[in-house]
Order: structure tokens, then sequence, then C-alpha cells
């Protein structure tokens, strides 16, 4: 066929010199306008991905609602309250002078968890602790998806209001990565909607396992812990007050409890969720040293200080997971995982500590789901 | 929503190539517009007019194909549910006898909750699990080198 073409082609007629001149042409306006029109190519996917994410928004929008509506029992329309805490705003701070920002980001999320806390109260008056807790971190979801596509939007605009390929550029390359974080967003709604355990509970099951039977007490805000006897040991273990959604706070648990024994601890040891490599199975256990706590790093700088100051050594646990894996519904590898962590706490504490040492056991994580 | 986890790898890139469906749709159009260029070149000394629509057919298959791909990919990840629903299901166990059972999740179920009488002896039974419904056919496609 092609052979034919090219006889076609060849031949000298009239049909032939408009050909040419079409793809004379046609390369002419491709070489003027190539960037124009990548450009606008660009643009085109940006604008199906922002559309989409405005679905999203919206849907997500309207279950936090529903939910609010269906356990808080308002009485009233709270759906200007839901948009008005969607569009809340936290300055960050100056760290011109780093001096003293631990303290400043600790009061700063403290204020900010407590104005949160005390907004979705406010909407779901009825809502038992369990039920408001779970609220927040869907109110919370709501508003991170809210904050993905406002600023997604904002780069959009810009991109189509300057048509600069290098703005648009910029954002066409992020694309796939925003979506691959607003699905693992959206995969904690049913999650956080009906309290079901999600991936970063993992943490707060192990310890739970091992303080189930034992009497508990109140440690810090939101959290709880339990003195277990273990082969002549004593372990404290201590995890975030369950079933609600809430991560309490490790760090000031971790540090009372230190304060409390003066110091008189073997080891610290630390179970939480980690990201894993791509290739790595969900729910593979390693095990190494230091503070296995994610977040703001506000609790890992308190827990480090304290542990210096008592030269106690930090061990950590980490169950493998993937970033779609931490707010969706627990799966069943990562199940076996905790199960798993549980033997690798019991052997380091064999392993490094003898009959009569104290020896503190802290699940870290969202306990969404998880008793103790 | 808060959590602890440890930030580590980034997550796998979602492509943006066009969906399978569309791509079988563009190699249809394109063999059929170079058929029906193919025609009017050929006979185009024969009769101008048959020749003339052949390839006015293929240039605008050729031209319905630059507005396919103009338009742009979606994301794979579109055809997915925008907030998906999974399968939960809940282990219970008994402490007593070890009797092992596993039911939907209902709401209000948690780790550790002290839920219902065993059906074997006289104990009660724990929440001992709450996860995903595993899906056969994702674990099928993965695939990992050890």
């Amino acid at each position: 066929m092609s052979i034919l073409i090219g006889q076609i082609l060849q031949q000298e007629t009239d049909f032939n010199v408009i050909i040419q001149t079409l793809f004379s042409l046609a390369f002419i306006i491709y070489l003027v306008y190539a960037q124009k029109l990548q450009s606008l190519q660009m643009l085109n996917q940006i604008e199906a991905t922002l559309r989409r994410l405005k679905k999203i928004r919206d849907e997500a929008r309207g279950v936090t609602l529903n939910t609010i509506n269906e356990v808080g029992k308002p009485g009233v329309d709270v759906s200007n309250k839901v948009d008005r805490i969607l569009e809340f705003i936290s300055i960050p701070l100056t760290d011109m002078d780093p001096y003293g920002i631990v303290d400043k980001l600790d009061q700063y999320l403290k204020v900010n968890h407590n104005i949160f806390e005390a907004e979705v109260k406010a909407i779901a008056p009825n809502a038992s602790e369990i039920e408001r807790q779970n609220l927040e971190n869907l109110v919370g979801l709501t508003f991170e998806l809210n904050y993905i596509y406002k600023a997604m939007r904002h780069n959009y605009l810009m991109g189509k209001k300057t048509m600069n390929i290098y703005i648009i550029l910029q954002v066409h390359m992020i694309l796939p990565l925003i979506m691959q974080l607003v699905e693992s967003l959206t995969v904690g709604i049913q999650a956080t909607r009906e309290g079901i355990p999600i991936g970063d509970s993992v943490g707060p099951i192990v310890a739970g396992r091992l303080m189930k039977d034992y009497p508990k007490r109140d440690i810090s805000k939101e959290m709880v812990s339990a003195e277990v006897p273990f082969d002549g040991r004593t372990l404290i273990v201590m995890k975030a007050k369950g079933p609600g959604g809430t991560v309490g706070t490790p760090d000031e648990a971790i540090i009372n409890i230190l304060n409390e024994k003066e110091g008189k601890v073997k080891i610290i040891i630390m179970i939480d969720a980690a990201g894993k490599m791509e290739g790595e199975p969900v729910g593979a256990v390693s095990e190494g040293v230091g503070a296995a706590i994610g977040g703001t790093g506000k609790e890992k700088f308190k827990i480090e200080e304290i542990a210096t100051k008592f030269k106690i050594p930090v061990h950590a646990i980490a169950i493998k997971q993937g970033q779609e894996h931490v707010m969706a519904p627990l799966v069943e590898e990562l199940a076996e995982g905790a199960e798993k962590a549980g033997e690798s706490v019991k052997r380091i504490i064999m392993d490094y500590s003898g009959p009569g040492d104290t020896v503190i056991v802290a699940g870290i994580g969202n306990t969404i789901g998880v008793g103790q | 929503m808060k959590t602890n986890s440890q930030g580590g790898s980034p997550p796998p890139v979602t492509s943006i190539n066009a969906s399978r469906v569309n791509l079988v749709i563009i190699v249809i159009i394109g063999i059929l517009s170079l058929a029906s260029l193919y025609l009017g070149f050929k006979s185009f000394t024969e009769d101008q007019i048959t020749a003339y629509i052949y390839i006015l057919i293929g240039a605008l298959g050729f031209a319905a194909i630059g507005y396919m791909l103009f338009r742009g990919g979606r994301p794979s990840s579109q055809t997915k549910q925008d907030i998906p629903q999974v399968d939960i299901l809940t282990t219970l166990e008994c402490p007593k006898c070890n009797l092992r059972r596993v039911r939907e999740f209902k709401k209000g179920d948690y780790i550790f909750k002290n839920d219902e009488a065993c059906t074997r002896c006289d104990g009660n039974m724990i929440i001992s699990r709450i996860h995903k419904k595993k899906d056969p056919e994702k674990e099928k496609k993965q695939n990992f080198i050890e």
C-alpha cells in the first residue's frame, strides 16, 4: 500500500502539489504553534482531572454532611458551618529564629486541634465521644480534599491565564501524584464514617493486644496505658484511647511515664506504620532503632529529647504499607503484619532487657476501630 | 485526618495514557482512514469525485484521531468509583474454646470488643480482627520481584 501511495505521490499531478503544499503548511504551523498546542493539550488533561477532583470533593462534603446529621443530630442546617470549617486557615509559624520552634509548634498544634474539636462538637452536639472523634477525622479528610481542589484550581487558572507552558507543565507533571494522594484520602472516607480500623491503626493494634486483659489508666490527653507483667519484666504498654479516631499524645505519655519512673526504664519500643518502598510486600515488619513516629516531628523531637536525657535506647518496629493503605480500611496483610510485630516486640524485650526491668511499649498511630 | 505513619517512598505514578478501549477505537479508525485514503488515491485518475469523497473521509478519520488524542487521555484511575466502598469482615474469637467466626462488619464493631456469646461454650467472643475482604482479581495482578 505504501509503495502505491509513494508511486501516486511521485506523479507530477496537481493533486501532488496540493498535498505537498498542505504538508509544508502543516509543518510550518506546527513549528510556530507546537508549544501552544502542547499547552492546550496539557490544560485539557488538567481540566479533566480537576472536574473529577471537584466531583470527589463535593461527594465527600455530602457524605460528611449526611454523617453529621445522622450521628450528631444538630436539628438545624449545618451546611454553612461545615463550609466554614472547610475554609478554616492555619497560618504557618515563622521560623526566622528557630530557637524554641518546637514548643511554639506544640502550642500551635494544640490550638488547632482544640478549635477543630470545638467546631465539630458544635455541629454534632449529640454525637458520643467516639462518634465525634470519627467525625473529626471525616471532616479532616474533606478539608484536605477541598484544599487540594482549590490549590489545583488555582494553578490551572494561573496556567490558563498566562498560557505559560512552564506553569502548566509543573501542574501537569504532578497530576498523577496528586490523584494518587486524592485516592488515598477518599478510601479513608468509608473507614472514618463507619469506624473501621485503617492502615495507620497497626501500632495501636499491637499495643492493644498486649494490654487488653490488664487494667488501664489515662496517662495523657487521649492516651491510655497498662502495666503488663511479662517474663519477670514490667511492660508499660500505651496507645491512643480507642476506639474513636485519634492519635493521642504519645510524646506526653512517654514523658509522663519516664518522669513518674524517674527514668528507670530499660528500653522504649515504638511500633508504627511506615511507608514501604515499591516492591516491598505490604505488612512486612522491620526492626531498628529510633523514634518510630511520623506527623509534624514535634512528638519525635520530644521523645528523642527525653530518651536522651535519661539515656534510654529507643527501638523501632515498622509495619510497612503503601500510601494508599494508610487511611484505607485495614487489609488482611496488615492485620497479619500486626501479629508479626507483636512477636518482634516480645523478642526485643527478651533480647534487650532482663528480669526486673521496666520496658515502655508504645503503639503509635490512629486508633480508629481499635479498643484496648 | 491525623495519622502518625512515617513517610516512605512516593506512590506509584498513575499513567495518563488513553484507556485501552480508546486505543482500540483509535487503531480501528486509523486503519479505516488509511484504507479510505488508499482508495481515494487509487481512483483519483479514474473518477475524481469519488476520489475526493474517499480522501475527505480518510482526512476526517485522521482529524477524529487527532481530536481524540488532543482531548487528552484521562487518568486510568478515572474509571474507579469516586468514593469507594469496600466489604469489611469482622473476625470473632472465643478466648475460652478458640472458636473462630468471620462475619460481615457491623457499625459499632471494633477490635478487642467483647461481642456476642460463644455458640460452642459459655464464653464471650472477642473481635480479634477487622479487615477488608480480599479482592482475588487484584491479588492475581500482584507480581513482586523478590
